[in-house]
């Protein structure tokens, strides 16, 4: 009889599961503008200097400032990047104007059907809606052509290339089993359309829990852990964005952050003293300090 | 509470209110900053709801896509953020969480919108992308976000416009986000976008704009009590021609402006916080 092989963990620290991503990898991040990013994640990329990223999704905001504002970004596919009330996104509006980041403009389906069209193993994906626009001529990968059906012109477009995601959530146990709270958001579902299309899933998360906390509530687990390639515990891994049931955006850090991204000289000094000298992301949040993070809890449960 | 004469961003709402039909759905999403706030939600979440108040009850309102008949009047702040939890917690019909989301985008669900752009067009095409060329902007935007749905798949798109300059009302965009009417109706119907969909109105503070719908250009249809259409012509970077017989923008009626001040916004969080004329 052959041996019994052991249940495996999935569990990485935070450090070694970047150090598993390369240089000029084509990552799809989680969130949404100022929502649910892997934030934790995004700044160990920064301590490790990974650079020439291509960042892909919808909506992108924070994360893919605070990359551009490192050096780490070549490229964005995307439908926008922004920070709400915040307004432009700055380090990453300064790298675009000066050709250090290139930006792929999708619109919104768009940015979405690509990465379903991998996830569904498709050649291409159908869009009837861009004629007139200004998109198909800055995407040369798109192929206009006339459905064999109907006639009518349409382009094809790629499935987008996407070799790791990362994506935060609530709870995770070891295995890799992911859970989301009931009253979820969008783009938490959007997060799990990236998390099946990329060829490799990374999931920070609030809380790593027991198997047996999972298996209370399996209606809730959203990612079995076959689609897991490491889970990573990163409590306030969003911080300075919002996490549903956790806390809202941190007003008073994205302050001193939009500040801080007017140039890239006070941006340099910001990422020094936040992200890579500070080191982890325990010393992050003591510098982030207790008061600005007590007055992002304020969320009704 | 109800006395004193309406302001121009109770009049817009009235305005607008009066366009939407009680079979509509209504998207739109959350805009961010002082102006661009009041004329991309305010406007048009107190209109629909006002809307849902009087001759549209069956209106469904779609807040930023995913929150379905929401109690507006229970807001205690107005929400500067998509995803923000006073948003997510607000009492509502349903909280669409999946993706793709129940309504049918393509098929036409969604009967009328609201957008904004940086900048808007002689034909009504949009621009949120970028000013300047593409590969060296001089200004980069956020993207075509939903934009490009807007004016492609929702029935009719009334555009809001917080600021009317002749640097945001150009002949030609610098980056086409969005189409309007380039050869009219039969030009969208060439490019194989869907009959029945594209912008009806444009909304800034100054006037209301429509669309001669055979040459697809944008023509004045109202301006707004106290507007001299010269202003209007001085502010806009295209020919609007003869402006003579321009009517003025009706204002609302005291009975919707008490349902408006007592019902729709009661705490006074929407339409009260700036004043959308001080944008010009």
């Amino acid at each position: 009889m052959t041996e019994k092989p052991a249940i495996k963990s999935k569990l990485i620290s935070l450090s070694d599961a970047v150090s598993q991503i390369a240089d000029g990898s084509h990552i799809a991040i989680g969130g949404a503008a100022l929502h649910m990013h892997p934030m934790a994640f995004m700044r160990e990329l920064v301590r490790q200097r990974k650079r020439d990223l291509t960042v892909l999704g919808e909506i992108q905001g924070v994360e893919v400032d605070l990359l551009a504002g490192a050096g780490a970004l070549r490229r964005v596919e995307s439908s926008g990047v922004g920070l709400e009330r915040y307004g432009l996104a700055r380090n990453f509006r300064r790298a675009v104007e000066h050709g250090e980041v290139v930006m792929a403009d999708y619109s919104d389906t768009m940015a979405m059907d690509r990465i379903v069209a991998k996830g569904e193993n498709l050649t291409f994906w159908p869009v009837s809606f861009i004629g007139g626009t200004d998109i198909p001529r800055y995407l040369p990968d798109l192929v206009e052509f006339d459905c064999p059906i109907t006639g009518r012109k349409l382009y094809a477009m790629p499935p987008a290339r996407v070799d790791v995601a990362v994506i935060h959530m609530p709870y995770a146990d070891e295995r890799g089993n992911v859970l989301i709270t009931e009253r979820r958001l969008m783009p938490q579902s959007q997060d799990l359309v990236y998390a099946r299309a990329a060829d490799r899933t990374y999931v920070t998360v609030e809380h790593i829990v027991s198997h047996d906390f999972i298996r209370r509530s399996p209606q809730l687990n959203h990612l079995p852990a076959f689609q897991v390639t490491g889970v990573i515990e990163a409590p306030w891994g969003a911080h300075p964005g919002s996490m549903p049931d956790f806390y809202d955006y941190d007003e008073g850090h994205m302050e001193e952050y939009v500040e801080a991204s007017k140039t890239p000289e006070a941006f340099d000094v910001y990422l020094e003293r936040f992200v890579r000298d500070a080191g982890d992301e325990a010393t992050y949040l003591e510098r982030v300090g207790i008061r600005n993070l007590l007055k992002a809890r304020k969320v009704v449960l | 509470m109800t006395a004193g004469a309406p302001t121009l961003a109770e009049t817009l709402t009235i305005y607008v209110a009066r366009q939407l039909r009680d079979d509509d759905v209504g998207f739109t999403g959350m805009v961010n900053g002082d102006a661009s706030a009041m004329f991309g939600s305010a406007i048009p979440l107190a209109a629909m709801y006002h809307a849902q108040l009087t001759h549209a009850p069956n209106l469904t309102l779609l807040l930023a896509g995913w929150l379905t008949n929401p109690d507006i009047s229970k807001l205690e702040t107005m929400p500067d953020s998509e995803f923000m939890a006073s948003l997510r917690d607000l009492d509502a019909d349903a909280l669409i969480n999946a993706y793709p989301a129940q309504y049918r985008l393509r098929r036409g669900d969604i009967t009328v919108g609201f957008s904004n752009g940086a900048q808007v067009d002689a034909y009504g095409n949009m621009n949120s992308v970028c000013i300047g060329p593409h590969d060296h902007p001089k200004v980069r935007l956020v993207g075509p976000i939903f934009q490009t749905e807007h004016l492609a798949f929702f029935g009719r798109e009334i555009i809001m416009m917080p600021h009317h300059d002749w640097r945001n009302f150009v002949e030609k965009v610098d980056f086409v986000s969005a189409v309007g009417y380039p050869g009219g109706v039969a030009g969208r119907r060439e490019l194989g976008l869907d009959v029945g969909s594209g912008p009806a109105l444009v909304i800034t503070p100054l006037c209301v704009f429509d669309f001669d719908l055979e040459s697809g250009r944008m023509r004045v249809k109202s301006v707004h009590d106290g507007v001299d259409p010269a202003e209007v012509r001085a502010s806009t970077g295209f020919e609007l021609g003869d402006l003579s017989d321009v009517p003025v923008t009706p204002a609302p009626g005291p009975a919707d402006l008490e349902i408006l001040r007592t019902r729709v916004d009661p705490r006074g969080i929407m339409l009260s916080n700036a004043n959308p004329g001080e944008a010009r």
